[in-house]
């Protein structure tokens, strides 16, 4: 076998970098697919609105806003950590009102009527 | 909360105008998540919250003026400065060798790295203006990868609006595992031709 010259280790080198960057990234790459796979659900961060956690989980705005006691018109278009700062709670209090309202919107449970006027059928 | 939770939130009350900064200022060079920011804006979008045209618009104008403040910097006041650093250390065929690569490959670099592997594109910048990369090419190309940026990456939040941190996280590793893959097979190709030869 001929002997490497000083470019040819160079290349090696660069070679088995980026053979081990890429599998790292592989990696990591595997386990977000995981994630997305096993999970459905985000999880509810300081910077989403409550439109975006209703949109997210699928369940109706009004009932993230009653839960929060906040009037579902204008809608509120702050960020959750606004709103805890905004009702001295922390963001971990805001997080569990909001999972405790989604689980009982979504099925086995109903989610509870809309309250607002112009969703209301006609008398 | 997170810097990238705080640049969110910001975002989800200022709208286009921060939109508009946040880009601009990666694109010179400051790493800042702009995949997630496109992919949160393509979720509003959905949502009704914002205009899908604005956004596209104003997030490729603010990428490719953003390109051009790195691209001009470098050219003006970079190239002298590693000119003197090569004549000073010696390295000036070196320097000569990789402005040839430079503007042989720059074209399709400066594409890819505009959509691809976004965390490259300011670097490209830089060498392309280093390089004195024509400039029209180097719009040509910029305008058109940041255009692709824009419309996928929105297009993306748009269509995965419920799971935008779970899609940023798969599409950011992809995009490296692709460019890993890429210099892999191209380095191995050497490797084996300096082998036979």
């Amino acid at each position: 076998m001929k002997k490497f010259r000083r470019q040819q280790w160079l290349i090696l080198a660069g070679f088995l970098l980026i053979v081990g960057f890429t599998s790292f990234k592989a990696v990591h790459l595997a386990r977000a697919v995981t994630f997305w796979k096993a999970h459905r659900d985000e999880p509810i961060r300081g910077w989403m609105s409550i439109g975006y956690v209703a949109h997210s989980y699928h369940v109706p705005p009004h009932v993230l806003y009653s839960a929060l006691g906040l009037p579902l018109t204008p809608p509120d278009k702050r960020p959750l950590r606004a709103i805890a700062k905004g009702q001295h709670r922390s963001m971990g209090e805001i997080q569990a009102i909001l999972q405790n309202a989604i689980i009982h919107a979504r099925p086995p449970y109903p989610p509870p009527p809309d309250p607002s006027p112009d969703r209301e059928g006609p008398p | 909360m997170s810097f990238t939770d705080q640049l969110l939130a910001a975002l989800l009350l200022y709208g286009l105008p921060l939109l508009f900064g946040v880009i601009m200022i990666a694109s010179v060079g400051v790493p800042l998540p702009i995949n997630l920011i496109l992919i949160v804006s393509g979720s509003f979008v959905r949502q009704g919250e914002s205009k899908l045209w604005p956004v596209i618009i104003v997030a490729s104008a603010a990428a490719v003026l953003g390109d051009q403040i790195g691209y001009g910097l470098a050219r003006w006041g970079g190239r002298r400065l590693v000119a003197r650093i090569s004549r000073k250390t010696g390295f000036k065929a070196q320097f000569r060798k990789a402005e040839a690569l430079a503007k042989r490959w720059g074209g399709p670099g400066i594409f890819f790295s505009r959509w691809l592997v976004t965390a490259l594109g300011p670097w490209l910048n830089v060498t392309s203006g280093i390089a004195e990369y024509p400039w029209r090419r180097f719009i040509f190309w910029d305008v058109l990868g940041q255009v692709l940026c824009a419309v996928l990456y929105v297009m993306v939040g748009y269509v995965f609006s419920d799971r935008v941190q779970a899609i940023e996280g798969i599409l950011g590793n992809l995009a490296w595992v692709i460019l890993g893959f890429i210099v892999a097979v191209i380095l191995g190709w050497k490797i084996v031709k300096s082998l036979r030869s």
